[in-house]
C-alpha cells in the first residue's frame, strides 16, 4: 500500500467558496482514479482559506489490471474454403501478437467475429496522478475567476504552492505556471517562509509546530471554547451567527478569541444597529446578558495569540469609529420626515421591467387589505395600510443605502421613533422576515400579513415576466418568498382560500387580459404547490406518499392542508388504514372516467343502498362539521362507522347494472362517498409501508 | 511615526522595489486607481512599476470634522506592478515592517474585497487589509479597466495612510495625528473638512453642478473625437467628482445614476481604446526600429 498526499496552496479564498472547492476536489480525484483503477482507501481533507489538503492514507501502487476485449475480422471472412486463415486474419494475429489459439468467437447481431482477450497491465498510480492533477485543477469550477500571470489560467486566486507527495517523493506537475514542489507555508504570519516536508506524518507536525491548526474541526472547538470562557467570566452569552462562526474558522489558520469594551454611550443606539455595525462591518459578535441586554463588550477572532492585547485595542479603536458612523448616519436619517420620503420611491427602480418602489408600495397595500379581510382581522386595516405605504420608505435612507441588510428594520425604527402606531411600525420593522421556512417562529402578525403581501408581489411579479426558477436558478430568491409565505400561514394559523390571494396579486400585473391574470395565477399556484411540497417534506418530514395525499386535493387552503396532514399522518399508522385505502381505492375505480352524475334518493332502489343512502345523509353532516373544526382524525372514524355499510352495498348491489338511469345515479352516489372521504384526503395514494 | 515619514518609508521601500516615484495627480480624483500613471499604464503590454501618494475626494464620506477615522478628503499611497510580480502578498508584508510594524503580534489579514469601478469599466480581484481590525490597506489583482480585459494584469496596492498612521501611532483619531515637524493633522484639516462637508451634503448648487456635469461630459466627447484622449481623461475625472458631490447632496436618484454611470464608463471605454491604439502603434515602431 501507499500513500498519496496533495497540498494546493493559494492566496486568500472567500470564505463561502472554501467548501465547494473541497467538494470538488474531493469527488474529482475519486472519480478520476476509479475510472483509471486505481483502488484507495478513507480520504482526509481540510482546508482553510489558504490551503486544500486531501491525503489518502491507503492507496495501491499501480491501477488494476485490465481485460480488453480487441475485436478482430468476420469468422466468414477470417477462414478460406480450406478452413485456413485468410490475410486478414493473419494481420489481426500479428498485429495483436496473438497465436491462433488465443481466439475467441464472439455471437453479434452482424454475424459472429473473431475477438481475443488481452490483458493491459496497471500503471503505476504516481503517473496516473501526474496526469489527472492538472486536468482535476482545471476542472474546478468557481463562482468568480481572475487571471495574474502568464499562464492566463482563469482561477480563484493566485497559486502559493502545489505539494503533491506519493510515498514520500514529489509527483512532478505543473498548473497554472507553477510547478509542485516538496514545500509547504506555515502560518502567514508566525512563520518563516517554506518549509520542505518528507511525509504526511511530517507535513502534520511542521503545520502543527508554524502555527496551522489544519482540521477544521480542531479550530471550530478552540474558537467555541474560548468564546464559552468569555461567556463564563462575564456572565454573558454570545449570539454566535452561524456564517460569522464559519468565516472565524476558515479565515483563522491559528485562531484566538479575543473580547473588548466599548464606551457605554454608544448602547444608546438601537440594539439592531449596533449588532448589524458589529457583525457585518467588523466581523465582532455582540455579547448579551442573562436578560437579553446588550453588553458594552464585543468578542472577536484573531489569527494570531494576543498575548500584549493589541489586538483588543486595536479592534475596540475600530469600534468606536464605526459606532460614530452609525450614529451619524442614524441622527442625520430622523432629521428627514421619514413620512415623506415616500415621494422618492419613484426613483428607487424595484426592476428594470417592472416600475419603481412606489407602485410597488401601492400593490402592497391592496394586497395586506386583502389578506386583512379574509383573516378576519379588520382592526389592523389601517394601521397595515400605512405601514404597507411606507415599509419601503427606508430604501432611500443613509443607513439602508449604506447597509442593504437593515433594510425593514430601520424603517420600522424611523417610525417608532416618530411615535406611529406600534402596530404599523412593527409591521414593517418585521416585513423582510422570514427569511424562508427554517427560521424562528413569527412573532408579529401584522409583519407577518404585510410580509405575505410584499413577498407573493415579489413573486407575482418575477413571474409575470417570464422568468424561470430551477432547483440550481432563482436568482430572485421566488423560492424562499414562497415558502416564508408559508411560514407566516402556518405560524399564525391564518385559514383562506389561496387561489383568490393568487389571482388578487395576478390581477396587478396582468392589467384587464383574463389570459396573462390565469397565466400568471397558475405559474403562482404551481410555484406554491411545489414549495409546499418541499416544505411538508423537507421541513416538517411528512411522509411523502402522505404529503402526495394532500396535495391532490382541490382545496387550496394550506393551513388546512398542513392541519390536514399532520392527522393524516396519524391516520396512517392506526390499523385501520389498510381498509382505507382498498376502500379509497375501490371508490375511485368504479367512477374511474364517469362524468360527475346527480344522486336521487328516489331512483335508489335495493335495500342495502337505501340504507347506506340514510346513513351518508347523517354521517355527511357529522363529518363536514368534524372537518370544519380540524377535526380530520374524529372525520376519519366517523367515515370509518359507514364501511359495513359501504362494504354490504359492494357485496349486494351492481354498481354498472344494464339499467343506464340505475347504474348512473349508483355512479353517482359512491362519487359522493369518494368526494366526502377525499375531504380528509386521498387515501388511495397512501402507499403500504 | 508621522503621516510625511510613512510617505517618505513607502517612497523608499517601493523605489528600492523598483518602482518609479511618481508625484499625486492634480485634479480632483476620487481614487489613486482614477489618476492617468495607473488607468493608462495598466492597459496595453509594456511592464510599469509606478508608486505615488495621491490625496483622494470621496465627498459623501465627509463627517464635519466629527468622525475620528473618516474624511472627505484622504490620502492614499499608491503601487502599480505590471506584471504581477510572483510573492506581491510578501512584497506587501515587508513593505508594513519596513514601516515598523511587527507583523507577528498584529492580526493582518486578507479578507475578500473585489473592487470594481463601474464609471471607469474596470474592476479586480482581490482583498481589503486588515490589521486589528482596521482597514489599511486595498490590495487588487486588476482585471479590466476601461472595459478592456488586460493582459498582462497588474497588482494595486492602496495604503490610506492616515489609517495606518492612526494604527501606528496608536492614535484614537487621525485629528490627534502629526503629519511632520510638528504640525498637526487637526491643524492643517479641521476646517477643510468642516467646510467641504457642509458645501458637499448642504450647500453645493445642484443646478450648477448638473450644468457642469453636461459640459464636461460634452468636453470630453468633443476631445474623445479629436483623438486627444489625455485631456478627455481629464474631463472624465471632473465627470466623475461632479457626480460624486451630486450624489453626497442626494441629488441623483437610482436610475439617474445609472445614466451618470454609464456616460462616464463609455467615455472611459472609449479613451482607453484610442490608448491602446496608440501605444500598440507604437510598439510597433519600436520594434521595427530594432
Amino acid at each position: 500500500m501507499s500513500d498519496f498526499l496533495f497540498e494546493l496552496g493559494i492566496q486568500e479564498v472567500p470564505v463561502s467558496e472554501i467548501k465547494p472547492i473541497m467538494g470538488q476536489l474531493k469527488n474529482m480525484f475519486q472519480l478520476k482514479l476509479q475510472e483509471n483503477l486505481v483502488e484507495f482507501g478513507e480520504i482526509e481533507t481540510a482546508a482553510t482559506n489558504k490551503r486544500f489538503m486531501l491525503y489518502f492514507s491507503k492507496i495501491n501502487e499501480r491501477a488494476n489490471d485490465k481485460e480488453e476485449q480487441v475485436k478482430g475480422p468476420a469468422k466468414r471472412i477470417a477462414y478460406d474454403e480450406n478452413g485456413k486463415p485468410t490475410i486478414a486474419l493473419q494481420k489481426f494475429l500479428e498485429s495483436n501478437k496473438v497465436e491462433l489459439s488465443d481466439l475467441k468467437e464472439l455471437d453479434t447481431p452482424k454475424g459472429t467475429y473473431l475477438v481475443v482477450e488481452k490483458k493491459i497491465e496497471g500503471r503505476p498510480t504516481n503517473m496516473i496522478l501526474k496526469e489527472i492533477i492538472p486536468t482535476i485543477l482545471k476542472e474546478l469550477t468557481f463562482s468568480k475567476t481572475m487571471v495574474w500571470n502568464a499562464s492566463r489560467v482563469n482561477f480563484i486566486r493566485p497559486v502559493k504552492n502545489l505539494l503533491a507527495l506519493f510515498d514520500n517523493r514529489l509527483i512532478s506537475i505543473e498548473f497554472a505556471g507553477h510547478h509542485s514542489t516538496s514545500f509547504t507555508y506555515g502560518h502567514i504570519l508566525l512563520s518563516d517562509g517554506p518549509v520542505e516536508v518528507k511525509s504526511y506524518r511530517e507535513y502534520c507536525e511542521l503545520l502543527s509546530k508554524n502555527f496551522v491548526i489544519l482540521r477544521e474541526d480542531e479550530r471550530k472547538e478552540k474558537i467555541l471554547s474560548e468564546i464559552k470562557d468569555i461567556e463564563d467570566e462575564y456572565k454573558a452569552h454570545v449570539r454566535m451567527d452561524s456564517h460569522m462562526l464559519e468565516d472565524y474558522i476558515y479565515n483563522n489558520e491559528y485562531p484566538v478569541v479575543f473580547c473588548g469594551e466599548f464606551d457605554k454611550k454608544y448602547l444608546e443606539l438601537p440594539q439592531e444597529i449596533i449588532s448589524a455595525f458589529m457583525i457585518n462591518e467588523k466581523k465582532l459578535m455582540p455579547v448579551f446578558d442573562k436578560s437579553n441586554k446588550l453588553l458594552n463588550i464585543f468578542v472577536g477572532v484573531s489569527n494570531i495569540p494576543d498575548e500584549n492585547h493589541y489586538v483588543e485595542t486595536g479592534n475596540e479603536r475600530v469600534i468606536r469609529a464605526t459606532f460614530e458612523d452609525a450614529k451619524f448616519f442614524w441622527d442625520n436619517d430622523r432629521k428627514d420626515d421619514f413620512l415623506a420620503l415616500r415621494g422618492d420611491l419613484v426613483n428607487v427602480t424595484f426592476h428594470k421591467d417592472l416600475g419603481n418602489f412606489h407602485e410597488k408600495s401601492e400593490r402592497i397595500a391592496s394586497l395586506v387589505e386583502f389578506l386583512v379581510k379574509e383573516t378576519n382581522n379588520f382592526l389592523l386595516l389601517e394601521p397595515l395600510r400605512d405601514a404597507a405605504y411606507h415599509c419601503k420608505n427606508d430604501l432611500v435612507t443613509r443607513m439602508v443605502r449604506e447597509f442593504p441588510s437593515l433594510q425593514g428594520i430601520m424603517g420600522g425604527l424611523y417610525m417608532k421613533e416618530m411615535d406611529i402606531n406600534p402596530v404599523t411600525w412593527k409591521a414593517v420593522y418585521g416585513h423582510y422576515e422570514p427569511k424562508g421556512f427554517g427560521t424562528a417562529a413569527m412573532e408579529d402578525i401584522g409583519a407577518g400579513l404585510l410580509s405575505m403581501a410584499d413577498k407573493i408581489d415579489n413573486a407575482a411579479a418575477f413571474l409575470s415576466k417570464g422568468m424561470k426558477i430551477s432547483s440550481s436558478k432563482d436568482p430572485y430568491g421566488i423560492r424562499r418568498d414562497a415558502n416564508g409565505i408559508i411560514k407566516v400561514i402556518i405560524d399564525f394559523k391564518l385559514e383562506f382560500n389561496m387561489n383568490n390571494f393568487i389571482r388578487h396579486a395576478a390581477l396587478k400585473f396582468g392589467g384587464d387580459n383574463e389570459e396573462i391574470i390565469n397565466d400568471i395565477s397558475q405559474k403562482l399556484k404551481e410555484l406554491f404547490l411545489s414549495r409546499i411540497e418541499n416544505v411538508f417534506k423537507d421541513f416538517l418530514k411528512i411522509r411523502y406518499d402522505v404529503v402526495n395525499s394532500i396535495l391532490s386535493s382541490d382545496d387550496f387552503n394550506i393551513y388546512k392542508m398542513y392541519m390536514r396532514a399532520n392527522d393524516v399522518l396519524k391516520i396512517v399508522k392506526t390499523p385501520s388504514i389498510e381498509g382505507l385505502v382498498a376502500l379509497h381505492r375501490r371508490l375511485k375505480n368504479i367512477t374511474k372516467g364517469s362524468p360527475i352524475y346527480n344522486v336521487t334518493e328516489d331512483a335508489l332502489v335495493e335495500k342495502e343502498e337505501k340504507l347506506l343512502f340514510d346513513v351518508f345523509k347523517e354521517s355527511k353532516a357529522r363529518i363536514e362539521t368534524s372537518l370544519l373544526e380540524h377535526k380530520y382524525l374524529d372525520g376519519c372514524s366517523q367515515f370509518l362507522e359507514m364501511k359495513p355499510f359501504i362494504d354490504s352495498f359492494f357485496d349486494k348491489v351492481m354498481v354498472n347494472a344494464e339499467d343506464r338511469k340505475l347504474r348512473e345515479n349508483r355512479i353517482a352516489f359512491v362519487q359522493r362517498l369518494d368526494q366526502l372521504l377525499s375531504k380528509i384526503t386521498d387515501f388511495s395514494l397512501i402507499v403500504e409501508q | 511615526m508621522s503621516l510625511q515619514d510613512i510617505i517618505l518609508k513607502l517612497q523608499e521601500y517601493w523605489a528600492n522595489n523598483g518602482c518609479y516615484i511618481a508625484s499625486g495627480y492634480d485634479n480632483e480624483v476620487g481614487a489613486g486607481t482614477m489618476t492617468p500613471d495607473t488607468f493608462f499604464r495598466v492597459l496595453g503590454k509594456k511592464p510599469w512599476k509606478v508608486a505615488y501618494w495621491q490625496p483622494s475626494r470621496r465627498p459623501d464620506d465627509g463627517r464635519y470634522a466629527q468622525n475620528p477615522n473618516r474624511v472627505q478628503k484622504h490620502n492614499q499611497f499608491q503601487v502599480i506592478m505590471k506584471p504581477v510580480p510572483p510573492d506581491g502578498q510578501y512584497l506587501y508584508l515587508k513593505s508594513l515592517q519596513y514601516l515598523g510594524v511587527d507583523i507577528h503580534n498584529h492580526d493582518i489579514k486578507f479578507d475578500e474585497d473585489n473592487w470594481a469601478s463601474p464609471s471607469l469599466g474596470a474592476w479586480g480581484v482581490g482583498w481589503q487589509v486588515m490589521c486589528d481590525g482596521l482597514e489599511i490597506s486595498q490590495f487588487t489583482y486588476f482585471q479590466q479597466a476601461g472595459g478592456i480585459e488586460l493582459n498582462p494584469n497588474s497588482m494595486e496596492i492602496t495604503y490610506g495612510i492616515e489609517r495606518l498612521a492612526a494604527f501606528l501611532d496608536v492614535k484614537n483619531s487621525i485629528y490627534d495625528l502629526e503629519w511632520g515637524n510638528h504640525v498637526t493633522y487637526a491643524h492643517l484639516r479641521t476646517e477643510e473638512e468642516r467646510q467641504f462637508s457642509i458645501y458637499n451634503f448642504e450647500y453645493a448648487d445642484i443646478k450648477l453642478l448638473r450644468n457642469l456635469y453636461s459640459m464636461y461630459q460634452k468636453e470630453a466627447t468633443r476631445l474623445v473625437a479629436a483623438d486627444l484622449y489625455l485631456p478627455a481623461f481629464d474631463y472624465v475625472l471632473k465627470c466623475s467628482h461632479t457626480f460624486n458631490i451630486l450624489d453626497a447632496r442626494k441629488a441623483v436618484s437610482v436610475a439617474e445614476r445609472n445614466v451618470f454611470m454609464a456616460t462616464m464608463r463609455n467615455l472611459a471605454g472609449a479613451i482607453a481604446q484610442k490608448y491602446v491604439e496608440a501605444t500598440d502603434n507604437e510598439t510597433r515602431n519600436e520594434a521595427n526600429h530594432e
